[in-house]
């Protein structure tokens, strides 16, 4: 990493050999859950995995259906007392599962929306000065809890399923704005001169070279964002926004098991379906000039 | 009533929920890091064991920590057991994996030497692999305290100890004049407590990591 030293490009003397240099420390800090350890070796999952293999494709689905249809029999043929059923009656369960589906999808666009053009923008040369400020900002957010945020807001803008979305983008931009940050900077800069040099402009640059390579970090971040917006999508219940975080305090609250179950199941197989849909759309839209020692 | 003349009042209550909450942490962080530890440490040689650890570990990683909870509260009930049960379990995922990403990466010609001046397999472990793989456990630790942090405050609703309670009373009375301090003072605390413990891990950083690696 030491080694990635770039001469500048002529003219850009006031740029001081910091802005350059990449921040190992930046790229190790962002704990989020698919980024553990980045900077830290090479990890497991990211060595040589190829294109999907069947049993990858199928396993999961399969468990996770399995799961679903014994959740079912289980559900439907257990003894619930009146409380119980009236918490599950009609609808409500599916009511809630794609409350929570709808949830996650929104506030996973907005985070999108917001971090990725952020993140291309703080890594341009002129904003770059801003970026330890970024990822201070970053290291507190992280600290803060979703709980702590969404009920903020909760005081801030009422209750209801908007406050709940912003809670949750709130809370998931940060992790994705510094991986799309750590994503551009750790492209080979010499490969960046060069496209220079053959006469690319800096939005040639941008789209043909640097966008390109940082598929691969930009899509674990939106993977990341989804699986942070699933778990934050429990807690939207407390905000008024529904969801299956719903069921489960339902059941705290009136102590029924059933429910407390049969919701907690729920947001399990979605959390577990979600990811999977995301690893797999991970591994298709990687550039296949990536694949080997990427 | 102001932000600061609630602390006033109430700093016996916030010292005591904070002292909860760190305490809390801390106790599963260490339950963690041994468990972790062994564990990284029990499959780090063999490909299809270290691969299934991660594999296991990330699964559960993705699990929401509400949803873990409340899984757990009809096997063990409301209060601490399931709050240590989940904090443990979550906190043992950065670790396993850093354990195993850094054993992975000794240089395997440092413990052949170690082998041919004669150290034991338990030596070698402990003399030359775990001390080059500290870092990236650190770091693991790290990642996990952050986490657990705020897990912990999630806890509070399935009757576990801490700072959370004081953002649940904020919810539980929203609308009235003290709901605001409360979720405050909660979530401000639970900040400080993370940015505290950051710090402390960097000095156990610098005194822990052995010399020769420092960066």
């Amino acid at each position: 990493m030491s080694a990635r030293r770039p001469e500048r490009p002529p003219g850009e003397h006031e740029v001081r050999g910091r802005a350059f240099r990449d921040d190992p420390e930046a790229a190790e800090d962002d704990g989020v859950a698919g980024a553990v350890g980045t900077g830290t070796g090479p990890l497991p999952h990211e060595a040589p995995e190829r294109r999907l293999r069947w049993p990858k494709l199928v396993i999961t689905p399969l468990v996770l259906g399995a799961a679903l249809g014994a959740t079912y029999l289980w559900i439907s043929n257990a003894d619930l007392d009146s409380i119980a059923h009236n918490a599950l009656a009609g609808d409500t369960v599916q009511l809630r599962f794609w409350q929570s589906v709808k949830l996650t999808a929104y506030s996973t666009f907005w985070v999108l929306i917001i971090a990725i053009p952020v993140g291309i923008a703080l890594t341009r040369r002129q904003l770059r000065k801003a970026t330890p400020f970024v990822t201070a900002l970053a290291n507190i957010g992280q600290a803060t809890p979703a709980i702590g945020l969404l009920a903020l807001l909760v005081i801030w803008l009422g209750i209801g399923p908007r406050t709940a979305i912003i809670g949750m983008v709130a809370y998931a931009v940060l992790p994705v704005l510094s991986n799309t940050m750590a994503g551009l900077r750790s492209i080979d800069p010499t490969l960046v001169e060069s496209a220079r040099g053959i006469g690319m402009s800096a939005v040639g640059v941008l789209s043909k070279v640097e966008l390109p390579l940082a598929v691969p970090l930009i899509l674990a971040g939106v993977r990341t964002a989804l699986v942070l917006n699933v778990g934050t999508s429990t807690l939207a219940t407390f905000g008024g926004g529904g969801g299956l975080g719903d069921l489960i305090t339902t059941g705290i609250q009136t102590q029924r098991m059933p429910v407390l179950v049969l919701g907690s199941i729920l947001t399990v197989l979605l959390a577990l379906a979600v990811d999977w849909i995301a690893s797999v759309a991970e591994q298709l839209m990687r550039p296949r000039g990536l694949e080997v020692g990427s | 009533m102001s932000f600061w003349s609630y602390l006033g009042n109430r700093h016996q209550q916030l010292l005591t929920d904070a002292f909860q909450h760190a305490s809390a942490v801390f106790q599963c962080m260490v339950l963690a890091t041994v468990i972790g530890v062994v564990l990284g440490v029990l499959t780090y040689r063999s490909e299809w064991a270290g691969n299934l650890a991660v594999t296991a570990t990330s699964t559960i990683l993705t699990i929401p920590s509400l949803a873990l909870i409340g899984l757990l509260i009809p096997v063990l009930g409301l209060g601490v057991p399931p709050t240590v049960t989940a904090l443990t379990l979550y906190g043992l995922l950065p670790i396993v994996r850093n354990a195993i990403v850094g054993l992975r990466g000794v240089d395997p010609t440092l413990v052949d030497a170690a082998k041919g001046i004669g150290m034991s397999r338990f030596a070698r472990l402990a003399k030359v692999e775990l001390p080059l793989a500290w870092p990236p456990i650190l770091t693991g630790i790290r990642v996990s305290t952050q986490m657990l942090m705020g897990i912990a405050a999630i806890a509070a609703y399935a009757s576990g100890p801490g700072l959370g309670n004081e953002i649940f009373r904020g919810i539980a009375s929203l609308g009235s004049a003290n709901a605001l301090n409360q979720v405050l003072a909660g979530t401000l605390g639970i900040v400080v407590l993370a940015l505290l413990f950051d710090a402390a891990y960097i000095v156990v950083g610098r005194m822990t990591i052995p010399r020769g690696i420092r960066v």
